[in-house]
């Protein structure tokens, strides 16, 4: 049974969409990482209107729940859910990749509030959220820490390093999501270097696991709502993705993990966004 | 000063132990990470009095610096220790992306820094730690001489907002500080007054210069001996005063001459003040295998080939118009 109404469902759509035109938007200042970023967008919408305990007027507030994208070039992504929810000026947006600027191609702790890490090399958020982890269990607090991992990513031998260290230490403060859009820079996962069977993967290192539909809202919302899983085990959420998702003509084709769109190629995708999101609402029904 | 030297050897790892202990007993926010290493390193009895605030990572450097900085960024002061070759070269990118590029709190304790384990071979005798660890920005980089000075690091390390890479020893120090002595990060320390040359040293290699000083003292050399136990950020002022006095520099170090203390040294001196320069240490090799003093004889770090040395040195650069 859903935990979400139609229209809250609703709602999700039209933000993660809205959040999938400012990346679109982000595109026109030149090459970046859209594929991973619009196969990410659901979830990490889900996560900042639905599930995360936080305040963008207090970025750095003791009891808050943490977001690590590990996978740290799915960053448009976060940047426009961040901008939407009122961490910084949306017209900073406008200066992606551009001299200087605040709004990186790979996420910047120093530059912008809400960003908890300096990810963009793979394999270092988890280790970080064990720290942040452990310290709320030290601490006695309460929050939880959410880690946003690539399935590409998961051929870095520092994420089996801190899996096991997460179930030794019983952090049940963890959540993994795995964006498992089964595509990396050079081709398909399944070739370059088999993920395959993640869920066994990590529950043989101590974790529970639950498979979901990563652009299904209610399948995003129950699992993360529900976690931890089990007291005492890290939750771990595999998210089935499509990589570049809503962008019709560059679903599921490794060339647009990262990629250059001239302006009119990028307004062109804003129609062909508008229409998927139609699709996604009608699919909801009344 | 150097002619006020008390006869104590002590053991760095038990300096550092007692250290932590009395720190965490100061500071709640002092844990202590462990990655199977503190029996061998200086943790065990931290873990003993706090066993709340130690935790143990196991073989896995990455994760654990990682999580380190994770401590760091909740407000913690981590301590985490392992030998040099796995704290800083397995785990680099952590300590650059996650350590320093963040500025964290994090205090790294490489233990059994130089020849400490000789005898154990080239993978475990790594000679271009601080080479590696110089070239990070926000790092600082602190190699002791003696007891007196590894305890007082530990509580500097504590109170410096960002990175600290602390070098540790495994042999027995001769203590050339007394009581009372001010340890004050980067600042370098003049340990006796000379006038022919300057010497530039840190680390185990102190005492042996030191003691290079006396024995050149016999053959009318007067060296002005300075501990650079902080090696970043480097003690310039210290570094143009002597030498603008001395004309010639010799620097001394248990460590390869790329990139270490003599490295460090002349960064400041080729655009400050350039002067004769020669730098004692390991060439560009991997390490020979042997106990500690056979190493260190055979790499010319002993008080008599030290002093040979720079006599060797002074006599090729004596029709110098410096």
């Amino acid at each position: 049974m859903s935990k979400l109404s139609k229209s809250q469902i609703k709602e999700l759509i039209e933000k993660s969409y809205k959040a999938r035109i400012n990346i679109l938007e982000m595109m026109k200042n030149g090459e970046a990482h859209i594929g991973g970023a619009f196969s990410a967008i659901d979830i990490i919408t889900v996560l900042y209107n639905k599930i995360l305990k936080h305040n963008p007027r207090k970025p750095k507030w003791g009891d808050r729940d943490r977001f690590i994208l590990s996978a740290g070039h799915k960053c448009m992504a976060l940047y426009s859910v961040l901008s939407e929810q009122g961490y910084f000026d949306k017209e900073l947006l406008k200066t992606y990749a551009n001299f200087n600027t605040r709004v990186q191609m790979h996420p910047d702790e120093k530059s912008l509030p809400g960003i908890e890490s300096p990810t963009g090399s793979l394999g270092h958020g988890l280790p970080v959220a064990n720290g942040i982890a452990l310290c709320a269990k030290m601490t006695r607090l309460r929050y939880k820490v959410f880690v946003m991992l690539g399935d590409g990513e998961c051929e870095e031998g520092s994420i089996w390093e801190s899996a096991m260290a997460a179930s030794h230490h019983e952090l049940d403060n963890i959540i993994v999501i795995i964006d498992r859009n089964g595509l990396q820079v050079n081709g398909a996962t399944s070739k370059i270097m088999d993920t395959s069977m993640l869920e066994n993967k990590f529950h043989s290192f101590g974790w529970k696991v639950e498979t979901i539909d990563g652009h299904n809202f209610e399948q995003i919302y129950n699992a993360l709502s529900s976690t931890p899983f089990e007291l005492r085990k890290p939750s771990c959420i595999v998210a089935d993705t499509i990589k570049c998702k809503g962008l019709t003509f560059a679903e599921n084709k490794f060339e647009f993990h990262q990629c250059y769109l001239s302006i009119k190629e990028v307004e062109n995708s804003i129609h062909i966004v508008r229409e998927a999101k139609e699709k996604e609402l009608e699919k909801i029904g009344q | 000063m150097g002619n006020k030297i008390k006869e104590a050897f002590e053991d760095p790892r038990k300096v550092i132990s007692k250290a932590l202990v009395a720190l965490g007993g100061r500071n709640k926010d002092v844990i202590f990470i462990s990655c199977d290493s503190s029996l061998g390193a200086s943790g065990e009895p931290f873990r003993q009095r706090y066993p709340q605030r130690h935790f143990e990572f196991g073989i896995q450097e990455q994760s654990s610096m990682g999580t380190a900085a994770g401590f760091a960024a909740s407000g913690k002061i981590p301590f985490i220790t392992a030998y040099v070759p796995f704290i800083t070269f397995r785990c680099f990118e952590q300590i650059r992306d996650d350590v320093c590029k963040t500025n964290l709190n994090v205090n790294i304790i490489g233990n059994n820094c130089g020849f400490s384990v000789s005898a154990l071979g080239p993978t475990h005798v790594v000679l271009e730690d601080v080479s590696a660890m110089r070239s990070i920005p926000n790092i600082t980089i602190i190699s002791p001489a003696d007891g007196p000075e590894y305890r007082q690091t530990i509580f500097a390390a504590a109170e410096i907002e960002g990175p600290v890479y602390l070098r540790v020893h495994r042999h027995k120090i001769r203590s050339i500080h007394k009581n009372g002595f001010k340890f004050i990060p980067g600042k370098g320390e003049l340990l006796r007054r000379g006038s022919d040359i300057t010497l530039i040293t840190t680390s185990t290699m102190v005492v042996n210069s030191l003691n290079a000083a006396t024995l050149l003292q016999s053959y009318g050399i007067s060296v002005e001996v300075i501990n650079m136990s902080t090696l970043k950020p480097i003690d310039e002022d210290i570094i143009i005063k002597s030498t603008s006095k001395t004309k010639r520099v010799v620097t001394v170090e248990e460590h390869s001459i790329i990139g270490g203390l003599g490295s460090a040294v002349s960064d400041v001196l080729i655009r400050e003040n350039p002067v004769k320069m020669e730098m004692i240490g390991i060439e560009d090799k991997f390490a020979i295998v042997g106990n500690y003093k056979q190493v260190i004889d055979y790499y010319g770090l002993t008080s008599e080939k030290i002093a040979s040395s720079i006599i060797n040195f002074i006599n090729k650069n004596k029709e110098c118009n410096l």
